[in-house]
């Protein structure tokens, strides 16, 4: 909200400029996170006294003057000498130089307006000048120019202008504060809200303006009967009648008050509903009473599905529940937030009915919410607005009328009141302000602080001492027991315009704030609890596969988890998800693009693959660590019917070596990305893993390896399909896999492992050559090989795949490299069985043939 | 006859490639497919474009030049996809996937993602400190998110944070949301152990904005929460100050000083409530640097702890909350948040 400092000044005089004035209130709670000043810039400016005034030698015109500038004054020196051509300079002056290097806007030479010059020092017509004293024109504070501005003799010689100005309350200009407004502190929504901590923060009264509040009832309950029909969304409702007006254009005072601050003025007794409300806190709205049916005001609540036409011209649907405003006839304006068309004041109102009500927070809130019309009115009643203001609010807006717009004030007012404000008191022990803020802020500090501010405190009942010995009787708690008793509480009375205080720490953190938390000690140590510092294990080993990737040459890539709802839909396939169940979709998007939650984070690495294809990247090794979500009919991971769970996507494509002077060149393919997976899960101590060929198309794959350890899915290796590459404008090929991350996690036992003692004896190594139809695969073959070499066979290795005019059409050969080893040394004979068995087992299993 | 244009050449060159790539793998058909045939970028596609750079009376001549091209090419794959389907399944591969993965050298130096790196230098300060790590879902529900940390129904507060809501909408759904902020976790923590806690919740949140080079849809925080007998807010302060010396005392960079100020401030789950701005040197600004806001604090309101039944009579603790793309963005002089979610490799090979 924005503050003007001018404004701010007729409440409370404070003495600083507008950047200290920022510091004071940002450090106190209320952020400043803006200040714009207007009107002249006077640096460079000060108060200097006229010593001496000769002629000039070789001008009549010109008077040459010595002027003493304080400590602005050259060192060494007793004055500076200046050339004025003002007739009315004479010596004992006080009057305003601008220094050296001042810059001032002055009238440009060819008359066309005001143009920056910068005083230098010179000599004019023959004689030194180092300055000039200046008229009101040339400092911008107004238009005369028959001579220089002369200054009290009490200005104090040397002092910024500015700051005389400022004290005599004659600175030009303005700042606006403006002030971020935190949801508790409705009460700040006001220069008289502002002004309050202002005060408490500088020790400057607080003045309010004399308002004369009239008695409840009197004339004006002739003229306009007001019902409450909901009194829980209307505690109060105050109105007051103005009469004989004419509606015309504000004085330039309130027009200047609403404009400094960012607000068109209207007219008049709109214009004054404005100010009021800036002043005070309070919304109000002005009726032309002529134009209310029956003279009637009804607080009632909309049906649903009626239409209602706001001041600012549009038609709105009316949900049920809204607070409305209505006349004899219909519906005037929505409670709180907008007023009506129809009732509105216009120029040829005469007879204003000023409305001024505290509404139910709730209640204003969702109806500015459904409405999608947040107001300045809305804005101040949803937060809460002082409950006892009415009365006041509506009597300065009624006098401001009548002071604007002319017009005669009828008597009395009418005050329905269906619940009548409580006030509310707090106790607040010391003790507790101690613990809580880590020092003990002395109990009259507090009490100083807490009724700057406006809340009551009250010295200790007799009612502590009673339970203090009760505890002390009872045996136990005997220490706190004599804490509680040694010290006071307080009882503290908050004020109405406090909504949000209701605790002892919402009292304790008024206390703190104006104490001010620079003043609160910072310790050099704090005590630890002796909880083990862990992670959880999936995040744990996502931080060492990390590192394992980028050592691997991957790039790590972060990717939006929201993507487009035909996106969404797209990539939700089970096949390469392991997951049923629909993408989540979320109701409110930013964008069609960003509608749903990605269901697997393969296209956000399409994306960024696409994305740097297209940049001319050449080899591409990326990867991302990331949630993917579903919905599911299940429980569900941590709310109900939504599944998450980490994931792990790695992608390649181009290069998989570059060419050099002792090697070729080669692209990537699926088995580059298999070999970084396999030795991902490796690395974990992921053991067994089985793997499922998925050798056709598929809605996502070209084709695909599916991983699993036992019946639990850990993800799949492919190559993108044909279509989604196209889709997504890839230009070489991506091959990609993914890994339930969570899964993964927690197949890797995590448990220390356990030595096993190296073997002193030698190892015996055969290599082994078979030939296979060419279908067949060869991971079965080493499958088959582990088992049939049974515990002595330590490490197996396909080192050879040919196909060739050597071996017969449609069959590959596959050599293998056995490795055996005991904790003894093995007999040739032992070792030779082994092999014998193995190729055994290959050629029932496979039909595979021992190599010639 | 009419001269050569430099297209005639570009479609010479594009033919020879066609007939001299090697086509014998399925992945060789595919990178051939891309290279010529691709939707967007493929050579013969790329030729069709400039069809409007040649002389208008040679226009249909090219046109069917570079159609008998396009089917050139279209031929020789779908001879070379023939002959490389000789499986039972149409278009399956005759790849032996069961074949070994090998693990390729490096080609570059890989590089983790600046976002990682700060939470991983953040993680690495608290775990010093003797914070433990707690994780929390992204996808919340009201109580975790809103009520539980004290912001009432209808109340203001709830605008603070803009929400992603999910569907289905109520009756049918219960308002489940995208967590807005990571503080959610602090309740999931308080609901699964008892004091004392000492714990640091880093993670992805959300927050329904319009996006721009000061605000993406989502972010990151490190949540931290400390629950114990005697934690006062001079304690909060005391962590806190520690962490931005160790955070920017260890760097070079404009806050290398750590000049730090703390002021009041709102959060409905702290009372009181606290920002945390660092002076950051830059002489080019007058008075020599401003204050940049790093994150927010406070003493964990008594209704927190009420909520999930800690007495808070008996126990106080501290909140905070800090956002990892702000802190790496000051860090490293990032000035457009959108780079970090762009993933352009220039950008990232720099971290």
């Amino acid at each position: 909200m924005n503050i003007s400092l001018n404004w701010l000044s007729d409440y409370v005089a404070h003495g600083l400029d507008a950047d200290a004035l920022a510091e004071r209130l940002t450090m106190a709670g209320l952020e400043v996170e803006g200040v714009t000043t207007t009107g002249p810039s006077l640096d460079g400016v000060v108060v200097g006294h006229v010593l001496d005034v000769r002629p000039h030698s070789n001008a009549d015109r010109l008077r040459v003057c010595d002027v003493d500038l304080g400590p602005h004054t050259p060192e060494g020196e007793a004055s500076v000498q200046i050339v004025c051509g003002a007739p009315n300079v004479a010596a004992g002056q006080r009057v305003p130089v601008a220094t050296v290097g001042t810059e001032l806007m002055l009238p440009a030479r060819d008359g066309s307006g005001l143009a920056p010059v910068t005083i230098k020092k010179g000599k004019i017509r023959g004689e030194v000048s180092r300055g000039m004293i200046c008229a009101e024109d040339e400092l911008g504070l107004g238009t005369d120019h028959d001579g220089i501005l002369v200054l009290p003799d009490d200005a104090e010689v040397g002092q910024p202008l500015a700051d005389h100005l400022r004290l005599h309350g004659a600175l030009p200009g303005d700042a606006v504060l403006d002030v971020a407004i935190t949801p508790n502190r409705p009460d700040a929504t006001s220069h008289i809200g502002v002004a309050r901590d202002v005060a408490a923060l500088t020790g400057a009264p607080l003045t309010r303006p004399d308002v004369d509040v009239p008695p409840v009832g009197g004339d004006v309950d002739g003229l306009v009967s007001v019902t409450i029909e909901t009194p829980e969304d209307c505690p109060r409702f105050v109105g007051m009648v103005v009469r004989g007006v004419t509606v015309g254009e504000s004085p330039d005072w309130l027009k200047d008050r609403l404009v400094s601050v960012g607000l068109r003025p209207i007219s008049n007794v709109v214009d004054v509903t404005n100010f009021v409300m800036l002043e005070t806190g309070q919304p109000l709205h002005a009726y032309d009473l002529d134009r209310l049916a029956d003279a009637r005001v009804v607080v009632t609540a909309a049906e649903g599905g009626e239409t209602f036409t706001t001041l600012d011209g549009v038609e709105r649907t009316l949900p049920a529940g809204t607070v409305m405003v209505a006349d004899g006839e219909g519906y005037v304006g929505v409670a709180g937030v907008m007023g009506g068309r129809d009732s509105e004041v216009t120029e040829r109102t005469t007879t204003v009915f000023l409305e001024g009500a505290y509404w139910n927070p709730s209640a204003i809130r969702r109806a500015a919410k459904a409405l999608g019309l947040q107001t300045d009115a809305s804005y101040r009643f949803e937060r809460g607005a002082d409950p006892t203001g009415q009365p006041a609010a509506v009597a300065r807006a009624a006098a401001l009328v009548a002071e604007t717009a002319g017009g005669e004030i009828v008597g009395g007012r009418i005050d329905e009141h269906p619940a009548p404000y409580e006030p509310r008191t707090v106790t607040l022990r010391p003790s507790r302000v101690a613990r809580v803020l880590g020092m003990s802020v002395p109990e009259d500090e507090i009490v100083r602080l807490l009724e700057a501010i406006g809340f009551g405190v009250e010295a200790p009942g007799p009612a502590l001492d009673a339970f203090a010995e009760a505890a002390l009787m009872q045996g136990q708690g005997a220490a706190s027991a004599a804490t509680e008793a040694a010290e006071t509480a307080l009882t503290v009375t908050v004020p109405p315009f406090r909504p949000d205080v209701e605790r002892e720490v919402d009292v304790i953190e008024e206390v703190a704030r104006l104490w001010g938390y620079d003043r609160l000690p910072t310790p050099a140590s704090t005590p630890v609890p002796l909880v083990p510092a862990s992670d959880t294990p999936s995040a744990r080993l996502l931080a060492g596969v990390r590192q394992r990737l980028a050592a691997l040459g991957f790039r790590e890539i972060a990717t939006n988890s929201l993507v487009s709802r035909p996106t969404a839909e797209a990539f939700a396939d089970a096949a390469w998800t392991g997951l049923d169940g629909t993408p989540v979709d979320t109701l409110n998007p930013i964008s069609q693009e960003m509608a749903a939650l990605r269901p697997t984070l393969l296209p956000g690495l399409l994306g960024v693959a696409a994305y740097n294809q297209a940049r001319g990247a050449g080899a591409l090794r990326l990867f991302e660590a990331g949630r993917v979500y579903r919905r599911t009919a299940g429980a569900g991971t941590a709310v109900e019917g939504y599944h998450e769970h980490t994931s792990l996507v790695m992608g390649m494509s181009g290069p998989a070596a570059t060419a050099a002077w002792d090697a070729d060149g080669r692209d990537v393919d699926v088995y580059d990305l298999k070999g970084v997976v396999l030795d991902v899960l490796a690395a974990l101590g992921v053991a067994d893993v089985t793997e499922t060929p998925r050798p056709a198309p598929d809605a996502l794959t070209a084709y695909a390896l599916d991983l699993a350890v036992g019946d639990t899915r850990l993800g799949s290796i492919g190559r993108v399909a044909d279509a989604v590459a196209d889709a997504a404008d890839l230009q070489a090929p991506l091959f990609v896999a993914e890994l339930d991350w969570d899964a993964v996690a927690a197949l890797s036992s995590g448990a220390p492992p356990r030595y096993q003692a190296i073997s002193r004896s030698p190892v015996a190594e055969r290599d082994l050559a078979v030939v296979v139809p060419e279908g067949t695969p060869a991971g079965p073959l080493l499958q088959t090989i582990r088992q049939a070499g049974g515990p002595l066979l330590q490490d197996v290795r396909l080192f050879d795949l040919y196909r060739g005019d050597r071996i017969p059409e449609g069959t590959k050969s596959l050599a293998f490299a056995l490795r055996f080893g005991a904790d003894r040394t093995l007999r040739d004979q032992e070792v030779d069985g082994r092999v014998r068995r193995v190729v055994k087992s290959l050629e029932a299993e496979h039909g595979a043939t021992l190599r010639a | 006859m009419s001269e050569t244009t430099p297209l005639d050449d570009q479609i010479a060159a594009v033919q020879a490639e066609i007939d001299a790539l090697p086509l014998s793998t399925p992945d060789e058909a595919e990178a051939f497919r891309v290279r010529f045939l691709g939707r967007k970028s493929g050579a013969v596609t790329d030729l069709f474009a400039q069809i409007g750079t040649v002389a208008p009376e040679r226009r249909r001549e090219m046109g069917q030049r570079l159609n008998g091209l396009k089917q050139a090419a279209q031929a020789r794959l779908d001879a070379a996809l023939a002959a490389l389907t000789t499986g039972t399944e149409a278009g399956a591969t005759d790849l032996d996937l069961t074949l070994p993965g090998r693990v390729p050298a490096p080609v570059e130096r890989g590089s983790l993602h600046v976002l990682t790196q700060t939470l991983a230098d953040i993680q690495e300060i608290f775990r010093s400190f003797g914070f433990a790590v707690a994780r929390g879902p992204e996808i919340e529900d009201d109580w975790h998110n809103f009520s539980a940390l004290n912001f009432p129904p209808d109340h203001p507060a709830r605008d603070m944070q803009d929400t992603f809501f999910l569907e289905p909408p109520p009756p049918e759904g219960r308002g489940v949301l995208l967590r807005t902020h990571t503080s959610p976790v602090q309740v999931r923590v308080l609901e699964q152990q008892p004091p004392p806690i000492r714990v640091i919740a880093p993670g992805r949140v959300f927050r329904n904005e319009a996006i721009s080079y000061k605000s993406y849809c989502l972010f990151h925080q490190v949540e931290g929460l400390v629950v114990d007998e005697g934690v006062s807010f001079a304690d909060l302060k005391a962590m806190l100050t520690a962490f931005a010396r160790a955070f920017f005392g260890a760097s070079d960079g404009p806050a290398r000083e750590a000049r730090m100020r703390f002021r009041p401030s709102f959060f409905p789950f702290t009372e009181p409530s606290a920002e945390v701005d660092v002076w950051w040197a830059d002489d080019a600004l007058p008075g020599g640097g401003r204050w940049m806001e790093i994150l927010g604090s406070g003493m964990v309101d008594p209704n927190v702890l009420t909520n999930v039944g800690v007495d808070p009579e008996r126990y106080t603790g501290y909140a905070f909350g800090m956002g990892v793309e702000r802190l790496a963005m000051l860090r490293h002089g990032i000035d457009d948040i959108r780079l970090l979610y762009e993933n352009d490799v220039r950008f990232l090979k720099q971290f």
